[in-house]
C-alpha cells in the first residue's frame, strides 16, 4: 500500500482511540480493584502503589546509578 | 516543512525537518537553536521540571544555554528564540545497526519518556528511533525539541511512528526473522504497518499487544485511508487516562518480545576455535600495549564477535564501536555492557561487505558508516580472512579499506594452515595465491608503514600494529 494522497493518520486515530479506551478502563479498574472486591464483599486486599517511574527503568540499565 | 540554510552555519542535516528548530556546527563545536515558534514549548519542558528529571534519569540529553556567562549565538538570529548546546554523543548509530535488545531498549525508553511527560503537561510529538542515541550505554533521547504541551482530550500524535519505527520491526525480529531489521535500512520512516501485518506468522494475532497495536491498526488505515482525519475523529476526545493506557498497553506489548541469541554461528566461536588460552591471553597483552602506547581515544572493532577485544581497548581509555555482521554476537555483546553497566562501548551490526550507506532526503539525513569516522585506530582482528577468502576480496582492497577508517591499524594475519582458514577453504577452490604472509605485508606496505609486529605465541598467527602512510 503505497499512500500519496491517502492519510493513514485516520485509521490511526481510530485504533488508537480504540486501545485507549479499553486499556485506560481496564486501569482503572485495576486503580480500583480493591474497591470493587470491597463491594462484592471480597476480603480486603491491599492497594498496589503507583510507582510507574521505578517500573520503567527496570528494562533500562542506567549506569552510573 | 522548512529549510533553514545559512551559508556559513548551514544546518545538519539530520535535523531539517522540525521547524521547531535545528542543529548547527560552529567553530567545530554543535549548537542546537530553538525557534521563536517553539518557544513556549521550550520554556514549559525546562520549567515544568520535566528537563530535570528526565535528564537525571539519564533519558534525555543534557544541555548548556549559556557558556562563560554569555549566551551562544544563534545561526539564523531572526527566528531564533535560544541557542543552546547539547552535550555530545561519541558515536551516532542508527536503528538497522541495532541490536534486538538495543531497539527494545530504546523502544522502552520513548515509552518511558512519555508517560512522564504525560504526568507534566507535556506529549511526545516524535517518536523517531533516530532520536534516540546509545549515550553512555544507555538509550537517550537527543531531540530535545521533541516535547509539546499536552492538550486535554488530544491523542498521541506518534503513536503511528512509534509502530513504524520500534513495534513493527521488533515483532518481525522476535517472531519472524532476526534479520528484518534491515527493513529500516529501506524505509526511512519505519516499517509500514501493512507490510509488518503482512509478513508476520499468523499466531501472532494471538498476541493481544501485536494483533491491535499492528494487525488491526494496519487495516483500519486501510480502510480510513480517503477519511480526513478530522472526519474520523468527529469531535471524539481522549481522556488522559485513555492517553496512559495506550502507553501502558505498548509497554506490555513490547516488554513481551523476546528474542534469544541461540544456536547461531558465533555465539560458540570461541569454545569451539583452535585458540590456546596463551594464544588468546598473548593477544590481549599485544592489542592492550598498543592502545596504550598509541593512546587511540576512538577506536572501530570490526568484526568484534560478543567484544572480548572491544573491552581491552575500553580499559586503555578509548570509546570503542563494536561491529559484527552477526546480531547474535552483537546482542549478547549489548547484553554485557547493561550487566556490567559500561559506558564506553556501543556494539552495532554491521556487515563490512556492504557497510550503511548514506541514506534519507538528499542521501544526507544518515551518514554512511564510513562518514561517521575516521577514528584514531581500528582492531581487525581474525577478520582478514573472512573479507579475502570469503568474500573474495583483493588483500591490497582490505587494506585500502581500513586505510580509510582511521590512522592506525592493529590487525592480524592467519595463514592458510590454520583451522579457520581451512574450513573456509573447504568448500572453495583455492584461488587465493597471494594469501600468504608475504603477500599480506606486501599489499598492507603500500598503504601502511608496520611499527611492530609479533607471532601470536602458541600460533601461526600474526599480529601487526600499523600507521597510514
Amino acid at each position: 500500500m503505497i499512500l500519496l494522497y491517502l492519510d493513514p493518520g485516520s485509521g490511526s486515530f481510530l485504533i488508537q482511540l480504540l486501545i485507549a479506551t479499553i486499556a485506560g478502563l481496564s486501569i482503572a479498574i485495576g486503580a480500583n480493584w480493591s474497591k470493587i472486591k470491597r463491594l462484592l464483599g471480597k476480603k480486603k486486599h491491599k492497594v498496589e502503589t503507583d510507582d510507574e517511574d521505578d517500573d520503567d527503568d527496570k528494562d533500562i540499565q542506567h549506569p552510573g546509578d | 516543512m522548512m529549510t533553514i540554510k545559512i551559508s556559513n552555519t548551514p544546518a545538519i542535516d539530520a535535523s531539517f525537518r522540525d521547524p521547531s528548530g535545528f542543529l548547527f556546527m560552529r567553530e567545530g563545536v554543535l549548537y542546537r537553536q530553538v525557534n521563536q515558534i517553539y518557544a513556549e514549548d521550550y520554556t514549559r519542558l525546562m520549567d515544568s521540571g520535566l528537563y530535570a528529571k528526565l535528564v537525571k534519569a539519564g533519558l534525555l540529553i543534557s544541555h548548556a544555554e549559556s557558556g562563560e556567562g554569555q549566551a551562544f549565538q544563534a545561526a539564523e538570529p531572526a527566528v531564533a528564540f535560544k541557542t543552546v548546546r547539547p552535550e555530545i554523543v561519541p558515536f551516532i548509530s542508527y536503528p538497522y545497526e541495532w541490536s534486538f535488545g538495543e531497539l527494545k531498549d530504546a523502544a522502552l525508553a520513548t515509552l518511558s519518556i512519555q508517560k512522564r511527560a504525560l504526568k507534566l503537561g507535556m506529549s511526545l510529538k516524535d517518536a523517531s528511533a533516530y532520536n534516540i542515541q546509545f549515550h553512555g550505554g544507555k538509550p537517550t533521547l537527543i531531540d530535545t525539541l521533541s516535547f509539546e504541551t499536552y492538550k486535554e482530550g488530544e491523542p498521541w500524535v506518534a503513536y503511528r511512528q512509534f509502530c513504524q519505527h520500534f513495534l513493527a520491526p521488533l515483532a518481525l525480529m522476535a517472531y519472524r526473522d532476526i534479520r528484518l531489521s534491515q527493513l529500516l535500512r529501506v524505509y526511512i520512516d519505519g516499517v509500514p504497518l501493512d507490510l509488518a501485518s503482512e509478513l508476520l506468522p499468523m499466531r501472532t494475532r494471538w498476541n493481544l499487544g501485536i494483533a491491535t497495536h499492528i494487525h488491526l491498526h494496519a487495516s483500519a488505515q486501510k480502510r480510513y485511508a480517503d477519511v480526513a482525519v478530522s472526519e474520523a475523529r468527529s469531535g471524539r476526545k481522549m481522556s488522559k487516562e485513555a492517553l496512559l493506557g495506550l502507553v501502558e498497553s505498548l509497554q506490555a506489548t513490547v516488554r513481551k518480545l523476546v528474542w534469544k541469541p541461540a544456536g547461531t554461528e558465533w555465539a560458540d566461536y570461541y569454545a569451539a576455535n583452535n585458540y590456546t588460552d596463551a594464544a588468546f591471553e598473548h593477544k590481549k597483552v599485544l592489542v592492550g600495549d598498543w592502545l596504550s602506547k598509541i593512546e587511540a581515544k576512538t577506536v572501530w572493532d570490526l568484526g568484534a564477535n560478543s567484544g572480548i577485544f572491544s573491552r581491552v581497548a575500553v580499559e586503555t581509555g578509548a570509546y570503542v564501536v563494536s561491529s559484527d555482521i552477526d546480531p547474535a554476537a552483537v546482542e549478547v555483546n549489548y547484553r554485557l555492557v547493561k550487566e556490567k553497566k559500561e559506558q564506553n562501548l556501543l556494539p552495532l551490526v554491521l556487515d563490512l561487505t556492504n557497510p550503511s550507506p548514506s541514506l534519507g532526503w538528499n542521501n544526507r539525513e544518515r551518514d554512511s558508516f564510513l562518514q561517521r569516522g575516521p577514528v584514531d585506530a581500528t582492531l581487525a582482528l581474525a577478520l582478514v580472512h573472512h573479507l579475502a577468502i570469503s568474500n573474495n576480496v583483493p588483500l591490497p582492497r582490505v587494506a585500502e579499506f581500513f586505510s580509510t577508517c582511521g590512522e592506525w591499524l592493529i590487525v592480524e594475519f592467519i595463514p592458510k594452515s590454520d583451522s579457520q582458514v581451512q574450513k573456509l577453504l573447504r568448500s572453495r577452490a583455492d584461488i587465493f595465491s597471494e594469501y600468504t604472509q608475504a603477500g599480506f605485508e606486501k599489499a598492507f606496505g603500500r598503504w601502511y608503514t608496520v611499527k611492530e609486529s609479533s607471532a601470536v605465541r602458541d600460533s601461526e598467527r600474526w599480529l601487526y600494529l600499523m600507521r597510514r602512510k
